[in-house]
């Protein structure tokens, strides 16, 4: 499939997604998993103890320290159950 | 380390003009009240029509973490810079996050803060959730938060008065293996609604009629006593032989058990507060921690329930399955809740049904929480009586790990219900906002070593700082230290609270109706004497 198509039909999933209210539904599951594995506390807690030594203190920095590598620490058992939600809700939507 | 606050001038200027800070304080509350309504209608089938999601107004993508402009209507992503662009391609200066309400400045290229504006983002939120509340007893509104305002006698009061900050930390001394009423201390003195009733003067020791062993009066002078200007630690000796006479479990020279010492400080405050009463009380204590557990018992063939409600100041959690082995797999505080409300088979021999009589099939059981209190305390069962003697006892080390932040909506009786009403894994609705089921860590006792040669110590946060706290030795320290700690017990604080309409407390409507009733019986005595003397005249005559 050609890559403007499927940025197009990604736009339009997204958006259905969002309209039906599944997106928050999935989001939180996702954020309840986060919390009960001690991640979502890891990197509050994290980022704010780097923020307390930073000199000088810089958003911009702090937020890039913190995305780059938050994503590869989320548990793959969670990772893998909500990719599996999302390809179900898509095979829902595209059959 | 600590770095000086610096001011944002962009943000100072605006906020001064009166026109141009109305309209950027609207701006932020409309679409911060936007984003709290917007997961209220997603949560809730019925209502669900198709909700409108904004598009970026650079990418078009729908939004999920909106960031929208303070001086026009544009809206979009953080990332890939759109939102930053469009403010210094329009020439804006201010956007915000919807959903925390983080205002950033383009011009000092930070985010920002100003108390102003963190008022104006609480408002709207409370505002919002408000509106969204509806109660299931008579389905009564619920009560607007008012902002006290002084009147003008207790602005007069105020003006010599000197403002003292509203946290207060001292060591406590170990009198002789006291640890464990320390911690209890300590996680009490850190509690928002006990600090703001003991602050707020409701019960003044020195105005208190209970002549000895009152332990509300204890309650008060320990803290004086933290808030004072000594730093030095304190001994809370009258305290301890106040709880010595009032519990006579609690008395003598060994180690007692923390989560005992709890229950029986709590008691003791409920008793010596003025109005307690043994139904519905609404004392201090009760205002705090009392919440309700609902029991509710299936039976297996006719499907007949049977539901009882107990009241609950805290709640306990097994560390054991039925078999007697220690659990294993999932060691949260969320694996321990949903334990404690599973269905659990009921013998066969132990149950006959109301309502269709067989005993053959038995029938289930199942606790859910009825109603949340204000703080919730949760105890992990660690210490585990072989028999009655104590000494005896064997302690379960297993760390359980417990969250800085807890939804506790997937635990309650209205949310367990709605879930065993749908089928399939469609979104569960239950009354929200989420707001009302959300709950923060504020405090966690750790016990170290066995049960008869071990040693308390706990963790405190206030606002947004931990200490730990090892009797007289108080430390700074992190989250991230207090959440790898062993915990016994942790403290939970709800994120918003909910009021109801004032109602006068029973005791003051008696007291007034006895008034009431002394004056017209005064007046009856005056009426009946004035009558004998007239007769007397009378009969002189």
């Amino acid at each position: 499939m050609p890559a403007a198509d499927v940025e197009v039909l990604y736009t339009q999933l997204r958006r259905r997604m969002m309209e039906s209210g599944e997106w928050d539904h999935i989001q939180s599951i996702l954020t309840a998993k986060l919390n009960e594995s001690g991640w979502l506390d890891e990197v509050k807690d994290g980022s704010k103890e780097k923020a307390r030594v930073m000199e000088p203190l810089s958003f911009q920095q702090l937020f890039e320290e913190t995305t780059s590598k938050i994503a590869s620490e989320i548990p793959l058992s969670i990772k893998r159950e909500i990719m599996s939600h999302i390809r179900q809700y898509i095979i829902g939507q595209t059959a | 380390m600590v770095h000086e606050a610096v001011e944002c001038t962009h943000i100072g200027s605006l906020l001064e003009e009166q026109e141009s800070e109305d309209a950027l304080l609207t701006k932020l509350k409309t679409v911060v009240a936007w984003n709290v309504n917007r997961y209220q209608s997603v949560k809730n089938p019925a209502k669900r029509r198709k909700i409108a999601f904004p598009a970026c107004g650079t990418c078009g993508l729908s939004l999920s973490r909106p960031f929208s402009c303070l001086n026009c209507s544009y809206i979009g992503c953080w990332s890939e810079d759109h939102v930053s662009s469009h403010l210094s391609d329009e020439g804006h200066t201010f956007c915000a996050d919807v959903k925390s309400g983080s205002v950033f400045c383009s011009e000092c290229d930070d985010f920002i803060y100003d108390p102003r504006i963190d008022d104006a983002y609480v408002t709207a939120v409370i505002t919002a959730e408000e509106r969204q509340t509806k109660f299931q007893v008579a389905k009564k509104p619920r009560e607007s938060f008012k902002p006290w305002i002084p009147n003008a006698k207790e602005a007069a009061a105020l003006e010599g008065a000197t403002a003292t900050p509203c946290q207060g930390r001292r060591g406590l001394l170990n009198l002789g293996q006291t640890c464990f009423l320390n911690v209890v201390l300590q996680c009490l003195v850190h509690n928002p609604l006990l600090r703001n009733y003991f602050l707020g003067d409701k019960h003044n020791s020195k105005q208190c009629k209970i002549e000895e062993n009152c332990t509300c009066c204890e309650m008060d002078k320990l803290f004086s006593e933290i808030y004072s200007d000594d730093t030095s630690p304190y001994g809370p000796i009258t305290f301890l032989a106040t709880t010595w006479r009032a519990s006579a479990e609690l008395s003598g020279y060994a180690q007692q058990d923390a989560h005992e010492c709890f229950i029986s400080v709590l008691n003791q405050i409920h008793s010596t507060s003025r109005g307690s009463t043994n139904v519905s009380c609404n004392c201090i204590i009760h205002s705090t921690f009392a919440g309700q557990l609902q029991s509710d018992v299936k039976c297996e063939r006719c499907g007949n329930v049977t539901s009882t409600v107990d009241p609950m100041l805290d709640i306990s959690l097994e560390l054991k399955a039925k078999g007697g082995e220690i659990i294993s797999g999932e060691n949260t505080l969320a694996a321990c809740l949903r334990r404690f409300t599973q269905p659990e088979k009921l013998g066969a021999k132990d149950y006959s049904c109301d309502k269709c009589g067989k005993v053959s099939h038995g029938a289930s059981k199942r606790l859910s929480i009825r109603k949340l209190p204000p703080v919730l305390s949760f105890q992990f069962k660690r210490f585990e009586h072989k028999t009655a003697d104590k000494s005896s006892a064997r302690k379960i080390d297993a760390p359980i790990r417990f969250p800085s932040s807890l939804n506790m909506a997937p635990f309650t009786t209205v949310a367990m219900r709605e879930t065993e009403k749908d089928s399939g894994g469609a979104a569960p609705s239950y009354p929200g906002p989420d707001a009302m089921y959300e709950y923060d860590l504020f405090a966690v006792i750790n016990h170290e070593g066995q049960i008869n040669n071990g040693h308390y110590t706990n963790f405190a946060r206030f606002q947004d700082e931990w200490y730990r706290f090892d009797d007289d030795k108080v430390t700074h320290s992190s989250l991230g230290t207090c959440l790898k700690s062993a915990a016994y017990m942790c403290f939970y604080v709800k994120r918003h609270l909910d009021y109801k309409p004032y109602v006068t407390p029973s005791y003051v409507l008696m007291r007034e109706t006895e008034a009431v009733r002394e004056k017209e019986l005064e007046k009856e005595k005056e009426a009946a004497r004035m009558k004998e003397v007239e007769d007397a005249l009378l009969a002189t005559v």
